[in-house]
């Protein structure tokens, strides 16, 4: 009666009262998209990693970069002047974590990308989020993705990304050089059978590498067989069927997996013991090159193909060891058991491939 | 506790928008880049002016592109997760419903995951593929629903602890199949299972899904206030309910169904945020009583209030990265739930 009807204009009051803030707020956000800047430079249309067609500065001045490899693909074309910002995990050149940082590469926080006023946001479709790239569009922020699953592809992204921040001759003169070195190690190692290895992504729990990811790409390069068949790019693995595969070799970046800086702290895991890796101490420690899709990945493929195949990158001193095998100097490889082939490398390649059988 | 009259509820209400509106500047004033409070109150007139085209280009996108939109996600999604909350509640008479406990906010995510993945495989303009996942989402939270309804139902009538027991099972499952979904078909493109059972409000949701959002949650919760006569009959019971002439099943599917889209509208876009749904109604029934006349648009603002601080503190505690809004909530939320547990027993 009364109360109802009381109670009825309650609500109708309370209906249009809530849809007069809904509406005040969603007229709030209506009116807020701003042109971009006024001054409209010279633009072109791109295709990028998502199959995008993005409209993009000919000659961008201010570029961020949402994932370490971009960023040491930046600093080896040679353009970091141009570079505002970089994620956290940018640590490489040294002098990358000295840039602006935006957040992480999953997470970037897209104040900090706009408060740095770019022209050009690079990222990558392996790692950063569709959701960012979607993010990067609404704000009308210019990005650029690549996409790379082979060590090819690698130097085609370089190239392209050449093209995109206008250093075409860089690029061709960094591709170049990364299809020369390949291809000289190519020659060096046919014929060679590869190495079956387990890479290591993670240890606990044990995550290695599927097929289709640039880094068996790598793997192959260097003469070497990732054991684990997979079409994920992640894989997690059970150490049984590691021990059902046996591996010759352990591969890892040290810095990534969080297994520390040796070998012992993945030897000494329990249940690891059943590899016959392990108890041979085969392995080899990779920087963490091996997992970014940027040029410095041809170095860190020379650099495993000489862990993996020392013989075939001794020239003279096998001679010179055959000449004198009972002189041996380094009293090591006795036994049947083989010396680990370990080296802590990091850019530069090991010179020292002392004698390893 | 003294009647509740229009111009009570007004009252309330209106402190409540209040705080939620000093809430919401001083959320806009905080965030990885600074932003003056003069800067921001100038900007703010001009918006309301209609001159935004005034704004300095300098802050005027990270406040008014990005943080705004965010802060407006939050209000959404806060809002919708308590009424949702405030609605399960009195519809089990059971504290403890919310829709995370009861594995609808898993249900949603799963549908959020799947129409993810179609819309990745369909060339969808991007303008209509983001209203994708909201549906998804939707019917995930409606089949999920359906599911724990029918698994807590005993000789024709809704048992409280079956059901909630029906949708502890439900989630835990639920959460296995993101995992699942998650290692092996989604591309690393998509975020990770983590988003999806822990929440977060980071993702800039097109100015067409904050549209989608706000008029969802305009209907579900005005479907859902049509029945709070009747919500706070049923406290006495069901039985009871019928027998004063309260149509039970009638307000079971309206509550349900616009609980579900009020879920399914929130964690498509922010993946299953807990607690909101939990305590924010039980801090409102503390304060206001539990007519749910008033309950539910209190609980409203209040979920509003409550995730934009949450998603304040998670913005800016570890700046320029950030942390789960679902983290904070649950780090806020549990041992605050806790308290107002031991002090209801005692």
């Amino acid at each position: 009666m009364a109360d109802s009807t009381h109670s009825l204009v309650k609500r109708a009051l309370l209906v249009c009262a809530s849809f007069c803030m809904f509406f005040f707020t969603a007229d709030l956000a209506a009116q807020t998209s701003l042109p971009a800047s006024p001054v409209t430079p010279a633009m072109h249309e791109v295709t990028d990693g998502y199959g995008r067609t993005v409209r993009l500065p000919v000659n961008p001045s201010r570029i961020i970069s949402l994932a370490p490899s971009l960023t040491e693909t930046v600093y080896a074309l040679g353009v970091e002047d141009r570079l505002v910002g970089d994620t956290d995990y940018c640590d490489y050149p040294p002098e990358a974590q000295k840039k602006p940082k935006v957040g992480g590469v999953i997470n970037p926080n897209l104040e900090q990308i706009a408060a740095l006023h770019p022209d050009l946001v690079l990222m990558t479709k392996e790692g950063n989020l569709l959701e960012t790239v979607r993010a990067l569009e609404t704000l009308g922020i210019p990005a650029y993705a690549t996409d790379a699953h082979t060590v090819d592809q690698i130097i085609s992204a370089t190239q392209k990304l050449a093209d995109v921040m206008n250093v075409p001759e860089q690029g061709r003169a960094l591709t170049t050089d990364m299809e020369q070195r390949l291809g000289a190690l190519q020659t060096k190692l046919s014929g060679i059978p590869p190495r079956r290895v387990l890479f290591i992504v993670w240890p606990e729990p044990l995550q290695s590498i599927g097929q289709n990811t640039f880094i068996a790409d790598a793997l192959r390069r260097a003469g070497a067989a990732s054991i684990v068949e997979s079409n994920q790019d992640w894989p997690q693995v059970s150490l049984e069927e590691v021990a059902r595969l046996q591996p010759e070799e352990l591969i890892f970046a040290p810095s990534h997996s969080g297994a520390g800086d040796d070998f012992d702290s993945i030897a000494n895991r329990p249940g690891w013991g059943i590899l016959d890796a392990v108890r041979n101490r085969r392995y080899a420690i990779v920087s963490e090159a091996i997992i970014r899709p940027a040029p410095r990945i041809v170095s860190v493929i020379e650099d495993l193909a000489r862990q993996l195949h020392p013989d075939v990158f001794i020239e003279k001193p096998v001679t010179e060891k055959e000449a004198h095998p009972a002189n041996s100097a380094a009293p090591v490889t006795s036994g049947a058991q083989q010396k680990p082939i370990a080296y802590r490398s990091i850019e530069a390649m090991p010179t020292e491939i002392s004698c390893a059988l | 506790m003294r009647p509740l009259t229009i111009g009570r509820l007004f009252l309330r209400c209106g402190v409540l928008a209040l705080l939620l509106f000093v809430v919401v500047v001083i959320a806009l004033k905080l965030g990885a880049v600074q932003v003056s409070l003069y800067g921001l109150g100038r900007d703010l007139i001009r918006v309301l002016l209609h001159q935004s085209a005034a704004i300095s280009t300098d802050y005027g996108m990270i406040v008014v592109d990005i943080r705004l939109p965010r802060i407006l996600l939050a209000v959404v999604v806060g809002a919708s997760l308590s009424v949702a909350g405030t609605s399960f509640q009195a519809l089990l008479r059971n504290p403890l419903a919310d829709p995370y406990v009861l594995g609808i906010s898993s249900g949603a995510a799963v549908g959020s995951i799947v129409a993810l993945m179609i819309e990745s495989q369909l060339a969808i303009s991007p303008e209509y593929a983001g209203l994708m996942t909201p549906f998804g989402a939707f019917l995930g939270a409606a089949i999920t629903i359906a599911a724990v309804y029918v698994l807590g139902r005993r000789e024709g009538q809704i048992d409280s602890t079956t059901l909630l027991l029906g949708g502890v099972i439900t989630a835990s499952f639920l959460s296995s199949i993101i995992m699942f979904l998650m290692s092996t078909l989604a591309g690393s493109s998509f975020r990770g299972a983590t988003y999806w059972m822990m929440g977060s409000l980071s993702s800039l949701p097109p100015k067409s899904l904050l549209y989608l959002l706000g008029i969802g949650f305009l209907v579900a919760t005005g479907a859902i206030y049509t029945t709070a006569s009747d919500l706070n009959l049923l406290l006495a019971g069901e039985k009871e309910a019928m027998h004063l002439g309260v149509d039970v099943p009638r307000v079971q599917i309206v509550v349900y169904l616009a609980a579900s889209i009020l879920t399914g509208l929130a964690v498509s876009v922010s993946g299953a945020i807990g607690y909101i749904g939990l305590l924010v109604p039980h801090a409102m029934r503390m304060i206001f009583g539990s007519d749910h006349r008033m309950l539910i648009p209190a609980s409203a603002l209040g979920g509003a209030i409550a995730l934009v601080l949450a998603d304040t503190i998670a913005r800016t505690v570890v700046a320029p990265s950030e942390l789960q809004v679902g983290a904070v909530t649950a780090i806020v939320g549990a041992p605050l739930f806790i308290y107002l547990l031991r002090k209801r027993l005692s």
